[in-house]
């Protein structure tokens, strides 16, 4: 008799079982994006830029509907701009809190080691605005809507020996991953184009005192300086410039695209000229839309490192959307995207096969204190990413 | 290779890391403590002067606002902290003061005090710039060069022209017999403290404006910077931390002028401490 007992209790609770995973297949409550950003350490700025980027771009996408009336939710964790750092909170991402898939609003040594992760776990990750160009290479399931630094580099050669007709160029590099692919990519440019490089240094990230490569850069004379730098050395490099009496004109990159670039810099920032992929004076709706909501929502002014991370949520959205939610058909969605307009920083044009987006490369020059736009690079020779 | 260039960057470099390290040798010069959390009162003077600048706008008033809570936090360090350590073998007392660095580095950090960002201080055109016929130099560094030949002058004066003074090089010499023979010991230590975080305090406002930037975590690189100097001019010796903070300057502005960042600048520091360690422990004016 007893037996007979436990059995029944045996088959109940097996249905039991069968009955609760099958209930999983309804639709979950939300969908789970991972970002991780640097919200602390020398980076902070531009990471707390990035992950409100990120929620400006999940609470537009949740005010329409979400995915497919399914909300998003934005897990974020802070990896202090450091590789380990990154690596552990991938693992996080993936393990513990089992995103969907993931946005990496955060530099390029970090997200390069981060994308391992994903990369492994099957997870697709869009980064932001890392330009390092290992980043997609690491797999499939790894995408850039940021510049690339092959594709920045050069624009920055077509803006110093093209449009600015520069002669005698002097280079100044930050010594990481960053810095040496951009200048790796502008060198190649201007020497084929028969540009004469006068002067050429890598400096430590975090130098503050640059008058003494200063002073030797102003001895050989160069028509322009490109200077590869985050915001606080960028600062530091264009104010000490101006006190060492450096007249070239100094051309920068997305590392410059900060509110915090131009405090620091003051009235030195004048005059200097950045490629980097927010325009502040596009007629594009959505470009306005998210420059004014930026600066009314957070107190601060937009730059190019938040709209990035904007526009992979975006991206991935789209992805989402059209595919599906499973990994596959995401990463599927994405190669199929074609002019995408919904972008701050776009229109996207595509993906190429290393899953590099294809898209217009803006110059910005700061004028009265503020970025407005000096030119656009659209040309394919100069914007099509070499994979 | 322009020398006008090089001597002004030397000088300049020079007389902030004399300003930094001197309040370090003091201290150590008196209890013989390692006093890293000596970068930490930079910091808050940092902080405090760039608070006070926003206040008011006026530059001295933060400079000297900044020297006040430094001087205080750092009697408040020595009345608090290293006053119960003062008879443990030394280990103990330094230990504690990189836990103390670490701790005020991450209380400062947090959103209320000075956040995570860099602020710009944007007080550098308070001296004039000054043109010479062989160079110009710049307001900024005017600033930096007075205020440090001010303080040097005034450290002279006060320790061979007064009793306090006097009283200080006693007990760097011989603490007990320092009391024995009625010194007020802790008077002194106090006084000592207060001096020394003072000046750290202002180097710390002197360097925000000088780099317009001011931030939680700038004493990490001066933490260790300002004891390879102190350790290169003779630990104690207040002449010795001068000539160190100069000839540490002119090495690392030579080399990037001449050859570039073979090394990292902050490198050249360590470089020379394994030197000076390995050859001369007591530093070039030490005592062995």
């Amino acid at each position: 008799m007893k037996a007979w007992r436990w059995l029944v209790v045996l088959v109940a609770l097996s249905l039991g079982v069968v009955l609760a995973s099958g209930c999983g297949q309804t639709r979950p409550s939300s969908y789970k994006i991972g970002i991780f950003s640097p919200t602390t350490g020398f980076a902070a700025a531009d990471g707390t830029s990035a992950l409100h980027g990120a929620e400006l771009a999940v609470k537009y996408i949740n005010e329409q509907g979400g995915i497919n009336g399914v909300p998003l939710e934005l897990v974020h964790y802070d990896d202090a701009a450091k590789p380990d750092q990154a690596v552990n909170v991938a693992h996080k991402l993936v393990g513990q809190d089992k995103v969907v898939a993931a946005v990496s609003g955060s530099y390029s040594g970090a997200t390069r080691a981060a994308a391992s992760v994903f990369q492994e776990a099957g997870i697709p990750m869009i980064s932001g605005y890392a330009v390092h160009p290992e980043i997609t290479k690491t797999g499939n399931m790894i995408w850039r809507t940021g510049s690339l630094a092959v594709v920045q580099g050069r624009v920055g050669g077509a803006l110093a020996v093209d449009k600015l007709g520069a002669k005698r160029i002097a280079i100044l590099t930050i010594d990481n991953d960053f810095g040496t692919s951009l200048a790796d990519a502008f060198k190649e440019y201007v020497l084929a184009k028969g540009a004469e490089i006068v002067f050429e240094e890598k400096y430590p990230l975090g130098e503050k005192e640059f008058r003494a490569i200063l002073n030797r850069i102003k001895e050989a004379n160069p028509d322009v300086l490109y200077a590869s730098a985050y915001y606080n050395e960028a600062a530091n490099i264009v104010r000490q410039a101006k006190e060492v009496g450096l007249t070239a004109t100094i051309i920068g990159q997305e590392g410059y695209d900060s509110p915090k670039f131009l405090e620091l810099a003051g009235d030195a920032a004048e005059g200097v000229i950045i490629t980097t992929d927010l325009n502040r004076d596009s007629d594009r709706e959505i470009t306005q839309w998210y420059i004014r909501t930026y600066e009314e929502t957070y107190g601060i002014a937009a730059d190019m490192v938040g709209a990035s991370t904007f526009d992979a949520v975006m991206v991935l959205a789209y992805a989402m959307r059209k595919g599906g939610t499973q990994p596959d058909q995401i990463v599927k969605a994405l190669a199929e995207l074609r002019d995408f307009e919904d972008a701050v920083t776009g229109p996207f044009y595509r993906f190429t096969e290393g899953r590099e987006v294809m898209r217009p490369v803006t110059a910005q020059i700061v004028k009265n204190g503020r970025f407005r736009f000096y030119a656009e690079f659209d040309d394919p020779a100069l914007i099509t990413p070499p994979w | 290779m322009n020398l006008w260039n090089i001597l002004l960057d030397t000088l300049t470099q020079g007389s902030i890391y004399f300003l930094i390290a001197v309040g370090l040798t003091m201290v150590y010069g008196i209890l013989k403590i390692l006093h890293i959390a000596h970068a930490a009162v930079y910091t808050v003077g940092a902080g405090v002067g760039l608070a006070v600048f926003r206040l008011t706008g006026n530059f001295w008033i933060s400079l000297v606002a900044a020297m006040g809570v430094s001087g205080l936090v750092g009697v408040l360090i020595y009345r608090g902290v290293y006053f119960y350590m003062l008879d443990q073998p030394r280990i103990v007392p330094l230990i504690t003061s990189v836990g103390l660095f670490l701790l005020m580095q991450d209380l400062l950090q947090k959103p209320f005090l000075m956040g995570p960002y860099q602020h710009a201080f944007p007080a550098q055109d308070v001296f004039p710039s000054v043109r010479l016929p062989w160079g110009d130099v710049p307001s900024a560094q005017v600033m930096i060069l007075v205020l440090t030949a001010a303080t040097l002058m005034g450290l002279y004066l006060l320790f061979t022209r007064t009793r306090l003074g006097l009283a200080w090089q006693a007990a760097s010499m011989d603490r007990d017999m320092a009391g024995a023979v009625g010194i007020n010991l802790n008077r002194a230590v106090a006084l000592n403290f207060l001096l020394g975080s003072a000046l750290a305090g202002a180097a710390g406002v002197l360097v925000g404006v000088f780099y317009n930037s001011v931030y939680a975590t700038m004493g990490d690189v001066p933490s260790y910077k300002a004891f390879v100097v102190i350790v290169l001019g003779g630990m104690g010796s207040v002449s010795g931390t001068v000539v160190a903070s100069f000839l540490l300057a002119l090495a690392e502005t030579v080399l990037l002028s001449f050859v570039g960042y073979v090394l990292p600048r902050d490198a050249i520091a360590f470089l020379v401490l394994i030197l000076v360690l390995m050859f001369r422990p007591q530093g070039l004016l030490g005592r062995s």
